[in-house]
């Protein structure tokens, strides 16, 4: 709940103070922090206790409990979007 | 930007195991509760950038749930999958599905539930889940939709990997990803108890 509400803020100071031609400043420290956060979440799987050990034994059936659900979810969701809402339409021609 | 995000990752796991101390990277790692609130302020300020954003997601209405529904629907019906693949009951694999990405939350309540093991996988898969979707989301929005960038993420869609969606969607799919997140990180806990009350 914290989260939402100091994005709730950041919401504020972008829509009523902050200067845009920051904007590209912004999306940098953006990467910066993503990056941090991934960094951190390595680490606090290196130092799990017996991590490499739980990986080799239950790492194949866990990516499996990964993968299908993501798989159906991905499934779900492009076919409701695409029949209820503008899903056709929206994606990245840029990248 | 993944094969940044692959080097932070490897980097991330050998410093840990490494068991080595460097006092920044020691500061950084006790404290990324906050780089994950300085992460979410500048998230904010884009959004708030985009002007008439609110006006349009207002537009959505009910529509907006369908996001939710779709990712809950889909991991349930993806856990149901696995049961016969892997010799679990279908309780104890949606059990595992409903963690929806929310990887601690999930590993310790359904270890609780249901044993250490299943705990671990719980555990471990959503964790795949939440870094897998760091990956996906960039060829899903060119593939399929920005909509369906959200289905990945699932819980983590309010937080961690919403910074992949500003990177490789628009302001309105962000915050259809809130919305998302908020949904689906309330559903986590009321579907672990739901599949584990049907064990």
């Amino acid at each position: 709940m914290d989260v939402i509400l100091i994005m709730c803020l950041g919401v504020l100071v972008g829509s009523r103070f902050f200067p845009k031609q920051y904007k590209k400043l912004c999306e940098r420290l953006q990467v910066v922090c993503t990056l941090a956060l991934i960094f951190c979440m390595g680490v606090m799987l290196g130092q799990r206790p017996g991590f490499l050990q739980e990986l080799g034994q239950l790492g194949l059936q866990s990516l499996v409990f990964c993968l299908v659900p993501v798989a159906f979810s991905v499934l779900f969701v492009y076919l409701l979007t695409c029949r209820f809402m503008n899903g056709r339409e929206k994606r990245n021609k840029r990248r | 930007m993944v094969i940044l995000a692959v080097i932070a990752l490897v980097g991330g796991v050998l410093y840990g195991l490494s068991g080595l101390e460097f006092p920044l990277l020691t500061l950084l790692t006790g404290h990324s509760d906050l780089v994950l609130y300085l992460l979410m302020f500048l998230v904010g300020i884009s959004i708030g950038l985009h002007e008439g954003i609110l006006a349009k997601i207002k537009q959505y209405h009910i529509k907006a749930f369908l996001i939710p529904i779709g990712i809950i629907a889909g991991s349930l019906v993806g856990g149901a999958v696995c049961a016969p693949l892997l010799g679990f009951s279908i309780e104890e694999s949606t059990m595992v599905a409903s963690g929806l990405g929310w990887y601690s939350l999930a590993g310790v309540t359904v270890g609780n539930l249901a044993g250490a093991q299943l705990g671990s996988i719980a555990f471990l898969s959503n964790l795949m889940r939440e870094i897998f979707s760091f990956f996906v989301i960039p060829p899903i929005s060119r593939r399929l939709n920005y909509y369906t960038c959200i289905a990945p993420a699932a819980a983590t869609s309010e937080d961690t990997t919403l910074s992949m969606m500003i990177r490789f969607t628009d302001e309105e799919t962000v915050v259809l990803s809130v919305f998302n997140g908020v949904v689906c990180s309330a559903a986590v806990p009321l579907l672990i108890s739901l599949c584990a009350a049907l064990l």
